[in-house]
């Protein structure tokens, strides 16, 4: 009796964030449209490149669209979006949706793995140091996350190469795979995630390569949210600790453990979830700066060439992209936070 | 204990039985700049079936008193010294998770701000079941025959007759809700049912309608004081506002600055108080009709990290004596057990 | 009286093991109060030398981009005592000129953000009418997309330069303290609102400023503190890409780029100022942590 009412009023509240997540996407392409719009350069120019006739730029001109006004462009481009369509890019000249994808599931590895990382861990140290409040422990955790949050992505990455490949040699420079394996042993594109494909096809050599790869990458996307998650975590949980109904609850004999990891956690979850949303759309930018470092053949490399080449085409296509991923982490989130808790509105 | 051999006696006797037996109870709290000492030497009985207040202004310790009895207190920087007698043991020598087999059982509580009391992510249908679950486990067992029903069912039909004794109506409807939908009376009276759930020993209210309106203040006391007659529990009512004392308490005692002052039958402390302190609080009620100016008691109470060595009020008091401030003062019980820590008496 | 030696001893055993107790708890202050302290120190440092660079670094010229060729990539030495970069300028020059624009351009975002965002959270947060929700509509919009995305946007429509990139930051910086402010005055307002009642007659603007804005003044100033160093790095990152301070200005990010290439051997051209980075950014981190203690255990 009591889950109909949840389910109902459940189901109104998905909706509505679905809702709102289309406005938002709406919202963010017609942005997205505009500033692609009033970019410096001669779009038509930079796309023919090199020495063009005028007659070849004005024909690229009316190739791209460019020369009929601005809301017919815009119909266009968004009925185009639809289908799943953002153009060619300008510098290869190649469907930018396709190259999105294909780049963007070399980078979700990373990504993904930072996150589950950093949640997992986050939360874990988070709810040790507040266990544990005063100690040793908590201290060095503090100490800790500190640090971890106040280091900047590009320099840790740097620093992890520099010590572990150059001193300690144990993890490898760059790239997601030895060279010489990409030819003996390539992986097969199946899901286009290179550790499951591998899994999957039996490349067993291929994937101990590519995880080994990865380490390093991984680390510093995930060192900063980690350190992020854990502080909200701690003390969010001190602050549950404190509250009325936890003093009533021990009072009505319920045990000291149970009160703390089962009350307590479930009560101070929400703002954790909060920033587990916000962290992803952190990793992502992240990814830009590290992908370049252990060249990565992911979407942050692929935006960065983007951004100094101009290609506006392509950095529409890596703004919608992460602005989706943005704005779908936090719905998700927004309703984790709403199982949890009901009364979110 | 004592036995009682008469048997004329033995009739009066188990009424006059203490239930809880506060010795000596001294409490400091560690700080930066020294160590608080909150509570010293109290000491006081509290017996079957009545009802004790507990009066005294913030500060003045008997929020801290009942909550060391049941160790409510984080343990970090807490010194705690003396005893509390329940059931032949010494609860504040009881291992904690000896102690959490008391607590909500045998000794429950409930506190000042009903709906903050309730945790706000939980259903109240599914808070009183859990707790339905941990203490009633042979009820549900003996109703889950008699009925020939689910487990759920039983604990569901449980809940729904615990929370028809405290006067809460539309209970099938009030499971649903989260403690911010609910009122402050509904929030209270629900908490009521919770804590008399396993009908226990004794129930510590913790200035429990200090937030409550005043219409509803009053159906809470009488609700508190009916229930508690029927099922033979105790009440300690911690109160600062003595008014509230006199409705439906039997014996009040007086706390200042961390020590009992005057302990006596609510008739007595009204009519014949004795302690300057009671006097000065009585005095300071303004009351209806009289034209006497509003009057207080001059002064603050005084630092705890560094207390008076004598007795704690003789910077406040109009008859302080040299001696008030040398030597603490005794508890010394004078007729029909009212007891008083002052040098006026002797 | 006389008192027995041995009641004595144990009497002053006593007093001993409270006094300890007592010390333990305020070694424990201490310690992060030395923290703080040193973080301060390394602050000012910091800022001095960002001030006064022109005047204190050893080749000055070299800190805002002469050329100097002969020595490049030379290691740490007595001469240039944190080495030298791929064009031969003094690292250590480099990273103090680089501070002005690190430092100045944290404490801009920062102060305009708040000076934008806070106002506005306190209208929203104060009229909970048409004009509230708006509001609340437009910082959901700009906090659902990234803030270094729409710096970047900003840089690449504008033409970057450190200074289109601190302007830039702005943008998406003071959203967070709208949100900030607006909850606060939301959540005081309940407690506050019986005096409201009781201001009748007084106009809304001086309640605002005379009730609400004291009242939230903590938690935004511990944020204020807490959020320069993000503002820092953010800074660091346009830069790093080069949507930010362009070359030879120089500029922490831009360093650390600039070494990137040569990271294996010369590490100290790229190490140097991320390190640098990395201590006043901490050191704002610490500062601003002891402050929200102190100010948590008093409020």
């Amino acid at each position: 009796m009591t889950k109909k009412k949840v389910s109902n009023s459940m189901f109104l509240f998905v909706c509505k964030r679905c809702v709102g997540l289309i406005a938002l996407l709406i919202a963010l392409s017609t942005l997205v449209f505009f500033f692609t719009r009033s970019l410096p350069g001669d779009v038509a120019a930079l796309y023919i490149g090199g020495n063009a006739k005028p007659e070849q730029i004005e024909r690229a001109r009316i190739e791209l669209g460019l020369d009929k006004p601005l809301f017919v462009q815009y119909k266009k481009y968004m009925g185009k979006l639809l289908q799943a369509d953002i153009g060619v890019s300008m510098r290869t000249h190649r469907p930018v949706f396709k190259d999105l994808i294909e780049k963007a599931l070399m980078s979700f590895e990373l990504v993904v793995w930072a996150l589950f990382i950093a949640t997992f861990f986050g939360v874990f140290l988070g709810v040790i140091a507040a266990y544990l409040k005063g100690s040793l422990l908590d201290e060095a955790i503090k100490w800790f996350t500190s640090a971890a949050v106040s280091i900047p992505i590009f320099f840790l990455a740097l620093l992890l190469q520099l010590f572990f490949f150059n001193y300690l040699r144990w993890f490898p420079l760059q790239g997601r795979m030895d060279s010489f394996l990409e030819f003996s042993n390539p992986i097969q594109h199946i899901t286009g995630f290179s550790m499951i494909d591998t899994l999957i096809s039996g490349n067993l050599k291929a994937f101990f390569n590519v995880a080994w790869h990865m380490v390093l990458p991984v680390t510093a996307l995930f060192v900063a949210p980690l350190g992020t998650i854990a502080r909200l975590t701690r003390s969010s949980l001190l602050d549950v600790m404190e509250q009325d109904y936890i003093a009533a609850a021990r009072a009505s004999g319920i045990s000291e453990r149970v009160l703390f990891f089962y009350y307590g956690l479930r009560n101070a979850l929400s703002p954790v979830l909060t920033v587990i949303g916000l962290s992803v759309a952190f990793i992502l930018l992240s990814t830009f700066y590290v992908e370049m470092i252990f060249n990565w053949p992911g979407i942050g490399y692929y935006s960065l060439v983007a951004i100094t080449s101009l290609d506006y085409t392509a950095l529409m296509g890596v703004v919608l992209m992460i602005g989706t991923v943005f704005v779908i982490a936090n719905t998700m989130m927004d309703i984790l936070r709403r199982i949890i808790d009901p009364r979110i509105k | 204990m004592n036995h009682i051999v008469l048997n004329k006696e033995l009739k009066i006797a188990p009424a006059r039985q203490p239930v809880l037996q506060v010795r000596n109870l001294t409490v400091g709290f560690n700080m930066a700049r020294g160590q608080a000492k909150i509570l010293e030497g109290v000491s006081f009985d509290l017996f079957q079936k009545e009802i004790l207040a507990l009066v005294g202004e913030t500060g003045s310790g008997k929020s801290v008193t009942v909550k060391s009895i049941l160790n409510l207190i984080p343990e970090r920087s807490r010194e705690t010294r003396g005893q509390v007698w329940f059931d032949a043991k010494d609860l504040l020598s009881m291992p904690d998770k000896k102690l959490q087999t008391i607590r909500g059982k045998q000794i429950s509580m409930v506190f000042q701000n009903p709906k903050s009391s309730i945790n706000p992510i939980f259903t109240l249908g599914e808070q009183i079941f859990r707790l339905i679950r941990l203490y009633l486990s042979p009820d549900i067992d003996a109703l889950k025959l008699k009925m020939h029903c689910s487990r759920n069912q039983a604990v569901e039909t449980i809940a729904k007759e615990k929370l028809n004794e405290v006067g809460l109506t539309d209970i099938q409807r009030m499971l649903k809700l989260y403690s911010g939908e609910v009122s402050g009376g509904m929030a209270q009276r629900y908490r009521i049912a919770l804590s008399l759930l396993s009908s226990p020993e004794i129930l510590i209210a913790d200035e429990a309608t200090s937030a409550l309106d005043v219409t509803v203040q009053a159906h809470i006391l009488k609700l508190m004081k009916d229930l508690c007659e029927n099922k033979q529990t105790a009440i300690l009512f911690i109160t600062h506002d003595l008014s509230i004392a006199a409705q439906i308490c039997d014996r009040v005692a007086v706390m200042y600055a961390g020590r009992i002052v005057e302990i006596a039958k609510t008739k007595t402390i009204f009519k014949k108080p004795l302690h300057p302190y009671t006097i000065g609080l009585l005095n300071a009620v303004p009351m209806l009709g009289k034209n006497k100016p509003l009057s207080f008691i001059p002064g603050m109470i005084p630092d705890l990290v560094n207390p008076p060595l004598g007795c704690r009020f003789h910077d406040r008091c109009d008859h302080a004596m040299d001696i008030c401030r040398k030597q603490k003062p005794e508890s010394l019980t004078l007729e029909d057990n009212h007891e008083v820590s002052c040098f006026l008496y002797k | 009286m006389i008192i027995p030696k041995d009641s004595l001893y144990i009497m002053a055993k006593e007093v001993a093991r409270e006094h300890r107790k007592v010390k333990w708890f305020q070694l424990h202050r201490l310690l992060k109060r030395k923290m703080a302290v040193l973080s301060f120190l390394i602050l000012v440092l910091t800022l001095l030398a960002a001030v006064f660079a022109p005047w204190i670094a050893p080749y000055p010229g070299q800190g805002q981009g002469e050329v100097n060729i002969e020595h490049r990539l030379q290691p740490p030495s007595v001469a240039y005592v944190l080495g030298t970069d791929i064009y031969g300028r003094d690292i250590l020059s480099r990273v103090m000129f680089g501070a002005r624009i690190s430092l100045l351009g944290g404490v801009v975002i920062v102060f305009f953000a708040a000076l934008i965002g806070i106002p506005i959270g306190l209208w929203a947060g104060y009229n909970e009418g048409i004009s509230g929700i708006v509001i609340s509509r437009v910082v959901e919009l700009f906090l659902s997309v990234p803030s270094t995305l729409i710096a970047m946007g900003i840089s690449i429509l504008v033409g970057a330069g450190w200074q289109t990139a601190i302007i830039a930051l702005i943008f998406p910086w003071w959203p967070w303290y709208t949100r900030l402010v607006q909850g606060e005055v939301l959540s005081i307002k309940q407690t506050l609102y019986v005096e409201a009642a009781q201001m009748l007659g007084y106009g809304r603007l001086y309640i605002i400023f005379r009730h609400l804005l004291p009242n939230i003044m903590t938690p935004v100033m511990v944020m204020i503190l807490l959020d320069l160093g993000p503002a820092i790095i953010a800074i660091g990152l346009l830069s790093f890409i080069g949507l930010g301070t362009q070359p030879p200005t120089a500029d922490w990010g831009l360093m650390v780029w600039e070494g990137a290439p040569n990271i294996l051997s010369e590490w100290w051209i790229s190490i140097v100022p991320g390190c640098v980075m990395f201590m006043v950014v901490i050191a704002f981190n610490i500062f601003g942590d002891t402050l929200k203690d102190i100010l948590d255990s008093n409020g």
